[in-house]
């Protein structure tokens, strides 16, 4: 049970082996099955999440990507009869441990979902809202913590005059991007992006695509994206996973190019999925 | 393991990224703070929870031991005796159930066809821009208070029943065997019959509502499978709509049976408050809430009170089964339309 | 045409004109009663119904003590019972939505939902009329209360239950703990519907006489104290109403106009709430 002594090598996953000089492997999953019920959804998953790199999960839709995105940060904990064995870990410290505060956990690894989800208040206590839950600041200090996780939202500009408007009036785009502003302002150390643009029109996506960019030089990102080009275009790392199974793990450019398992290329390539 | 080479390069604008190792422990005591609320909060709910159950348990405890000295007393005869006197303390429940019963059973048969009917014009004959209004209409019905039908039904509906109606039911059915002694005596306006008609305005929306719920929820394909084969809008609700509804249409009747049963101040108006089983619907009658709400206050002595609150216990059983019979019903019909 | 079809059509057309007209009877019945109350009801209707107390037989007076007793009971009533059955109805969305605990209360609020009302006069007479020896507001507005918690309960459960998951996620993933993602955001997104809730039962008991019938009781006068008899409408039109005094009847048929306007504004208002939330 003890993970300081789990071995950190790259997981027994069909791949060329991959550069990691001057990674640091921020969260490792070793082993990780996860059940519904019965069902069992993931299967022996073992995977490395590096810092300050964007990895993408990819697969057709069931195959388990969003199951393993919502166990980083114990989403599952919320309905009865999910349960996930094996070991995740962030930084050493055991994400399923039962002693584990999900709170406390959850305040390190930020979600952005499918849906853009304001809460249903001000744009600015939208934000205000989770800062306020952990740190007791100034009026002044408050201000500046919303304009910067606004600013880092690239958000800023289109909302300054209007911060008292309630969230839910803004367009889908920017709700969206008030959603990492809120993810942001609670000072993650990771956050996951569940198909954040699925529910997007084109320009929308590209400025959320622009975003995440600009985001991972702070923070370790996840995406789950059914886009592959998407996946392509922001992440540096890809799994492929496939029901319920990791197919494959690479670097995104290697993986796009020159796959290593056959039913990644035929994902890839758009031959079934 | 902290990424703490990438720190020196990102803009000062955007400072604050990764936690700082004291911000961990910030936030856990922050955390402990709020974790006594929620777990004081988790615990309140579920006492209100059961206070619900308290609530429930509560009343049936009352009534069994405000009842027990009657109950005592007369024993299994209080159900079969109609003798009712104070004076002397004997008291039976006979006349009061009987009463209750009939009332219930005048206001059922004629709010379930009408009902029904109702909700059958709202899913299926109103044009789409009259439905919102006139549901909310028949549901305002449901909204007025029972002591306005109470009042109403003594001033307005009993003069008009005794000087229009009972008159020709009396005339009508007066040579009728069997029916001749339903309708049989002097026309006193208030009685069983005006009790159960008041009622049946008063549970009229309740049954309304209900089907018509149940009756939009049949599903689409259904009807249009049956009118696809040339049926009438009549033979699709007939053969198609009530079928499948069915359990559903009954559970909205026991609910409106259940409210027909309890109800007190529109049937104390016009009951005529005689403790004494009569054939006749004509005649004045008691019911068991008509009879509580009439004498509880100037009962004296604890025999009087305690058989009122036997009464009272003998209602909530009655109630309890019907309502649960509803509920377990409406149940099966959501399960069933999922 | 084929006959058989056209005994078909006829009893269709007989079928639909009885719905027609069971309809029609239904409103004209709303009609009938709102007409008479306002005719009835109306002519009494003056200042000085709010200005003054409730006459002995034959004098002239109005309705204050009544109509501020009603304020003051129902008042009581919603500050009892609605924490009560927003707490209930919230374990029962949020914390213990597939328990065992939680179908046995939804089971047992639907029976208290539709509980004849006298019955729960008769509990509060036996648990605390009887032990305090005497009537009083308290009993009243307890007894009242008694009727208010599973309406709000079960509003209150089926507008939780309304509120997306996707919403409660976000807010676990902010780090919100369980109580503050209920209390802040949830209630908040559910807010129109559970203030509807309330509406609900303050429309429900403003109406109700038979509890108040031997809790709270009546009295002849304005008094603050609750630990009295205090008097309320629906009691005052009760006892004038069937009074042998034509001055009394008269009021009661005023007081009768007055509640139900008040009743029937409620559930008004209390709908428009609930439908302008269901629009988009």
């Amino acid at each position: 049970m003890n993970l300081a002594t789990a071995t950190t090598t790259v997981p027994a996953v069909a791949h060329a082996p991959i550069d990691t000089a001057g990674l640091t492997e921020r969260i490792s999953i070793r082993g990780l099955n996860f059940y519904y019920g019965d069902h069992r959804a993931l299967k022996d998953i073992t995977l490395p999440l590096y810092a300050s790199q964007v990895t993408a999960f990819i697969g057709p839709s069931g195959c388990g990507k969003s199951t393993l995105l919502r166990i980083l940060n114990r989403m599952y904990d919320l309905y009865p009869n999910q349960r996930a064995e094996g070991h995740v870990t962030l930084d050493g410290e055991d994400i399923l441990s039962p002693k584990q505060d999900v709170n406390l956990l959850r305040a390190r690894i930020g979600m952005v979902f499918q849906k853009p989800t304001p809460f249903p208040m001000s744009i600015y206590e939208n934000i205000a809202f989770g800062i306020r839950l952990y740190e007791k600041l100034s009026r002044h200090e408050l201000d500046e913590r919303v304009e910067s996780a606004l600013r880092r939202a690239a958000l800023w500009d289109e909302v300054k005059d209007k911060l008292g408007a309630n969230g839910l009036s803004l367009s889908g785009g920017q709700q969206q991007r008030l959603c990492i502003a809120r993810t942001v302002a609670v000072r993650p150390e990771v956050i996951l992006f569940d198909e954040p643009c699925s529910a997007l029109d084109p320009i929308s996506t590209a400025k959320i695509e622009e975003l995440i960019d600009a985001l991972k030089a702070e923070y370790t990102i996840v995406i789950v994206t059914h886009n592959m080009q998407q996946a392509a275009r922001v992440s540096d790392f890809t799994a492929f996973m496939y029901l319920g199974e990791l197919i494959e793990f690479d670097t995104t450019s290697k993986m796009f190019t020159a796959p290593g398992d056959r039913r990644t290329q035929d994902y890839i390539t758009g031959r079934f999925g | 393991m902290q990424p703490a080479g990438r720190r020196d390069v990102v803009d000062l604008a955007l400072q604050g990224g990764a936690a700082a190792a004291g911000e961990a422990a910030s936030r856990s005591k922050a955390l402990a703070r709020l974790q006594f609320g929620d777990a004081a909060f988790r615990h309140l709910t579920r006492a209100a929870a059961f206070g619900v159950l308290v609530i429930l348990g509560g009343v049936m405890v009352a009534l069994v031991l405000g009842s027990l000295p009657a109950l005592r007393q007369f024993g299994f005869g209080f159900l079969t005796s109609q003798r009712w006197n104070p004076v002397t303390e004997n008291f039976g429940a006979l006349a009061p159930i009987y009463g209750t019963l009939v009332t219930s059973a005048i206001a059922m048969l004629i709010a379930v066809p009408i009902g029904i009917l109702i909700a059958v014009f709202l899913t299926e004959l109103c044009p789409q821009w009259l439905r919102r209004p006139v549901g909310i209409a028949i549901e305002l019905l449901a909204g007025i208070p029972s002591i306005i039908y109470g009042i109403w039904g003594l001033f307005i509906f009993a003069p008009f029943l005794q000087e229009t109606v009972q008159p020709f039911l009396i005339s009508v059915f007066g040579e009728v065997p069997v029916l001749s002694s339903l309708f049989a005596g002097p026309p006193y306006g208030i009685g069983m019959l005006t009790a159960g008609l008041i009622l049946a305005i008063m549970v009229l929306p309740f049954i309304t509502s209900i089907s018509r719920d149940v009756f939009e929820a049949v599903p689409p394909v259904l009807k249009e499978a049956a009118y696809g084969v040339g049926c009438t809008t009549w033979e699709v609700v007939r053969h198609v709509v009530l079928p499948y509804t069915r359990v559903g249409v009954i559970g909205g009747v026991m609910l409106g049976l259940g409210r027909a049963l309890g109800e007190t101040m529109a049937v104390t108006f016009v009951i005529g408050n005689a403790h004494k089983v009569s054939a006749s619907l004509l005649a004045p009658g008691t019911t068991i809430s008509s009879a509580i709400a009439n004498e509880f206050t100037e009962a004296v002595g604890d025999l009087y009170t305690s058989s009122l609150i036997a009464l009272g216990l003998i209602l909530f059983v009655i109630t309890f089964i019907v309502l649960a019979a509803a509920r377990y019903m409406l149940l099966r019909i959501n399960r069933r339309i999922g | 045409m084929n006959k058989l079809y056209a005994a078909r059509r006829r009893k269709n057309s007989v079928t639909m004109a009885l719905s027609l007209a069971a309809t029609l009877l239904g409103l004209g019945w709303l009609v009938l009663i709102l007409g008479v109350l306002l005719y009835e009801g109306f002519s009494g209707l003056s200042l000085r119904v709010f200005t003054e107390m409730t006459p002995p037989p034959g004098a002239a007076g109005g309705l204050l003590n009544a109509i501020m007793g009603s304020l003051v009971l129902t008042g009581l009533a919603v500050l009892i019972g609605t924490p009560i059955g927003i707490l209930a109805g919230t374990y029962m969305a949020e914390y213990g939505r597939h328990d065992r605990l939680t179908s046995v209360v939804r089971f047992v609020n639907d029976i208290l939902l539709s509980a004849p009302s006298i019955v729960i006069g008769l509990f509060i007479y036996e648990v605390m009329v009887y032990p305090m020896g005497h009537f009083s507001g308290w009993a009243g507005a307890v007894a009242l209360a008694v009727i208010v918690v599973p309406v709000v309960v079960r509003t209150t459960e089926d507008m939780l239950t309304l509120v997306p998951d996707s919403l409660r996620e976000a807010a676990a993933s902010i780090g919100l703990p369980r109580s503050l993602m209920i209390t802040r955001i949830a209630y908040r997104a559910a807010k129109a519907g559970m203030v509807t809730g309330v509406l609900l039962a303050v429309a429900r008991i403003s109406g109700e006489t038979a509890p108040l019938l031997f809790t709270a009781l009546n009295n002849q006068f304005w008094n603050s104290n609750l630990n009295a008899p205090m008097s309320s409408l629906p009691v005052v039109i009760f006892q004038f109403a069937l009074s042998p005094y034509k001055d009394w009847q008269a009021l009661a048929w005023t007081g009768a106009l007055i509640i139900t306007f008040a009743v029937l504004a409620l559930s008004i208002v209390a709908r428009t709430l609930t439908a302008s939330r269901k629009q988009p």
